[in-house]
Formats: structure tokens, sequence, C-alpha cells
């Protein structure tokens, strides 16, 4: 009896082994590691807003920004908005994987900027489960536009600030979205009731139809807005008179296209202004009075250390 | 004869173990020669098994871990043609034919034949290539060259893309069995 036992307990082995599978013992073996996720966005920008997305480490980056004239303003006769376009430029550049600097030029009020955006946190999962990435957003705004109205504009006059924490979750291959804390702080505004300091909470989010091609919206409450003088709402009112509007909060329907290096951002949006303070707290367009313009972002980036 | 009987199963167990060998860093190359540009990526983390008893073969390859010469390369083979958040790793289970009649008890290089199935991309093609094994100081390594479609494995290559990514691909495999 004994003895039978003992030959069958050693086929036990053999037949376990013989009907694992090579490929599940190899499952088995793998160390448990972090996966990090990446491509939460085609490029750094949604439309106006950043994204969580920094190029990689030695990359240069190089983008253009369009904004065409208004809809609502003699559409055909400008050619589609095409004969009146607000220009940005910018070159940016990532020293390490985590940080990126770069700086930039607006056609509107000749404003010059700096910036940096540096990551925070990773959305991972595995050994490090993180639900989110949290990148940061840094930049300073000098408006060089000659004025002369008799107010002093020092350096100090001309200067606005904008920072974003940029909260980003990928929630599955295709759909990623982000929330957007932003502060935009301008040194000197349009009337003394204005604040200085605006607080947007910035909401976008994606939606790729194909490996190559997503659709994206992107809105920014403002939740101080400050006011605009309307000087076409009553052509007639007495200067003392001329009646205050709030200003828009951005909103923004685009398409993403990656060709390789490049990202082309196609969309409409009611925010001229392509730089940030401009693009949030100081927006006249309305989406209700077709007060919109085709725009677009065009990046294209240089690997310069491998 | 208790004993006896614990101790026959115990050694049994043992030496199957030992009948098999395994790496966990294991290389995988692949290149691919375009009209535009040359890609080479490398990946060094490739799990492999080999049975010695029958000469049967599994590889797990960790998308993922591919090194690219360009961060936004290596973002875009992930993310648009390996789909890796889906399919995180490719496999090979296979058989080297003719496995009993090779010597693998002295140091030498042995030519084999090889079929088996491949998954990429979540897709499975049966493949039928040669390896080159290697005894050397007892240790077994494993080496193979073959070629390979994209679209064999639902990975399409667009056609703005055709200048810049071969639909072919040249695998290189090299692994050193502890």
């Amino acid at each position: 009896m004994l003895k039978r036992l003992a030959f069958i307990l050693c086929l036990v082995p053999l037949c376990t082994y013989a009907q694992d599978d090579l490929l599940s013992e190899l499952e088995e073996d793998q160390p448990e590691t972090t996966q990090y996720t990446f491509a939460t966005w085609k490029g750094t920008k949604v439309v106006n807003l950043q994204t969580n997305e920094l190029p990689g480490k030695g990359t240069l980056q190089y983008t253009i920004l369009h904004r065409f004239g208004a809809f609502n303003d003699d559409f055909f006769y400008n050619f589609m908005g095409l004969d009146n376009a607000q220009v940005r430029l910018t070159l940016d550049y990532s020293p390490t994987p985590w940080l990126n600097l770069g700086a930039g030029h607006t056609g509107f009020r000749k404003t010059y900027d700096v910036f940096a955006k540096y990551r925070l946190l990773r959305q991972s999962k595995g050994s490090v489960n993180m639900p989110v990435s949290v990148t940061g957003f840094s930049s300073a705004y000098y408006s060089a536009l000659r004025i002369d109205d008799g107010i002093e504009r020092g350096f100090g006059r001309r200067m606005s600030y904008v920072h974003e924490l940029i909260i980003a979750r990928k929630f599955s291959q295709n759909f990623s979205a982000q929330i957007v804390p932003t502060l935009i702080h301008s040194n000197l505004v349009e009337r003394t009731a204005d604040n200085n300091t605006q607080i947007a909470i910035g909401l976008a989010a994606r939606y790729k139809i194909t490996p190559m091609h997503a659709i994206t919206v992107e809105w920014v409450p403002v939740l101080n807005p400050n006011q605009y003088p309307n000087f076409e709402a009553d052509p007639l009112a007495l200067p003392a008179d001329v009646p205050f509007q709030n200003f828009s909060n951005a909103l923004s329907i685009g398409i993403d296209i990656e060709t390789g290096g490049h990202v082309f951002q196609l969309f409409v949006t009611n925010a001229r202004g392509v730089a940030e303070p401009y693009a949030f707290a100081q927006n006249t367009g309305s989406w209700l009075d077709g007060d919109l313009h085709f725009g677009f972002n065009i990046s294209r980036v240089f690997t310069m250390v491998r | 004869m208790k004993y006896l009987s614990l101790l026959l199963v115990l050694c049994f167990s043992l030496s199957l173990q030992a009948q098999k060998v395994k790496t966990r860093s294991g290389y995988v190359k692949f290149f691919s020669d375009a009209p535009v540009e040359d890609i080479t990526a490398e990946n060094n983390q490739v799990s492999s098994i080999l049975d010695l008893e029958n000469g049967s073969f599994a590889f797990l390859v960790p998308i993922k871990a591919f090194q690219f010469e360009k961060a936004l390369m290596q973002e875009h083979f992930n993310e648009n043609y390996m789909e890796s958040g889906q399919y995180p790793k490719a496999t090979f289970k296979g058989k080297i034919a003719n496995f009993e009649g090779l010597d693998l008890s002295k140091d030498g290089q042995y030519k084999a034949s090889f079929v088996g199935s491949m998954t990429i991309h979540g897709q499975s093609q049966e493949i039928n290539e040669t390896v080159l094994l290697t005894v050397k100081d007892g240790k077994l390594s494993l080496e193979c060259e073959f070629t390979l479609k994209c679209s064999d494995y639902g990975v399409e290559i667009p056609a703005a893309k055709k200048d810049n990514i071969s639909d072919q691909l040249l695998l290189t495999v090299k692994i050193d069995y502890a």
C-alpha cells in the first residue's frame, strides 16, 4: 500500500510540471514594476491651457500659434478670418525629464514671456499607485505695447503672471481629462475695482478617435471675473457712462492631429489673445455672439541630446 | 520505507526543476529600414525559459521596455502602434525541433529549427525559423534572427508613415540562460 502511495506521489510533480505552461511560469516570475502612464495628451497644450505633458529630455520644441479673425466680423470679406491673425511663437527645452524651460512672443499687446513647466507627480500603477499626474506651470509676461494715455507704465506695471497646477488623468487609452486650478495676476488693471489676482478652474478633456487623431474640449471659467468698458454697446454714451461688461470665459473645441514630430491642433475658440493672461482673463469674445475664431497650434520637436 | 518514498519524491521534483533554464535579462532588438529613416529599438528585459527535457521554450517581452534613441519615437511606438497600455507584452511559445537529437552536454554550437506561436499586439501567428544554440562552460545561450511583418499582427503603418517605418522588421534575439 505504502509502496503504491509512494509511486503515486512520485508521479505528482511530474504531472503538475507537465501541465504547467512555460509562459505562465514566466508570468509568475515577473518582478512587480511601476508602470508610468504616458501620452495622456498629444501635445503640451490643449488649446489655451497647458497639458501635463512635457517634451522628453534633451528635446527642443518650437510652437507656432495662430488665432484668426472673428466669425461675426465680415467673415467672407476677411477670408474666413484668415486675413487677420494673432500670432504667438514659443521655443522651449527640457534639460531634464521633469523640467521644461521656454520663452515666447505674442503679437497681442507685444508681449514677451518666459515660462517653466515642472512635473510633480506621475500617474502610475504597479508597485507605486498614483491616480493622477500633477504638473506645474509658471510664466511671466511683459507687455511692450506703446500706449500714450498719460498713465505711467514702468517695468512692473507691464508685468503679469500665470500659474497653473495641472491635475490630469488618463482614464483609458482614448480618454483623458484634466482639472487646472489657475492663478492669473496682472500688476495693472483697467479699473480700481478690478481684481489684480484672478482664479480660474480650467477643465479639459480629449477623446482619441484614431491613434493619430483626437477631439479636445477646453473650458476655463474665471471665478472672479473683471469687467471691460464696452464702447460698442452704446456708441453714444459719454466717456463716464460707457457700459461695462464681464470678460467671457474661454471655451474651445478642437482636433489634434499627430504626424510624427509635429502635432497640429486645429480648433474654434472665443479667446483671441493667444498668451495665457489674455486668453483666460481678458477675453471679450462670446460664443453666444458668434465671436469665434479659427485657430491652430503647431509644434515641432527636435532631439538635441540623445 | 515511508521516508524513502518521501525522499524519492523530493529528489524527483528537484531534478525536474533543474531541467529548466531561465533568464530575465534577455535581449531583443528590432530594426526598421525605410527610405527616410532607420529605426532601431532595444530591449534588455526579456524573460525566457527553456525546458531541457523536450526543447520547448517561451519568451515574454515587455513592450514598454523597448528603448529608442528619440523619446517621442518611443512614445509613439507604445501609444500609436503597439498600444502597449492594452497589450503590455509580446509572447512566444514554441519548441525546438529534434531537440532530443542534440547533445548539449558538450561545448559547441548547434543549429536547429523551431516552430511556435508568436503573440504581438494581441494577435498570434505561427512562425518557423532557425536558432543557433551555443553551449559554453555548461551554459546554454540562444541566438536567432528573423523578419516579421507588422501587418501580420494588426499593427498598421499609415500610408503617410510608410517612408519612415518599414512594415518588415528585422528581429535579433540573444538569450543567455542562467
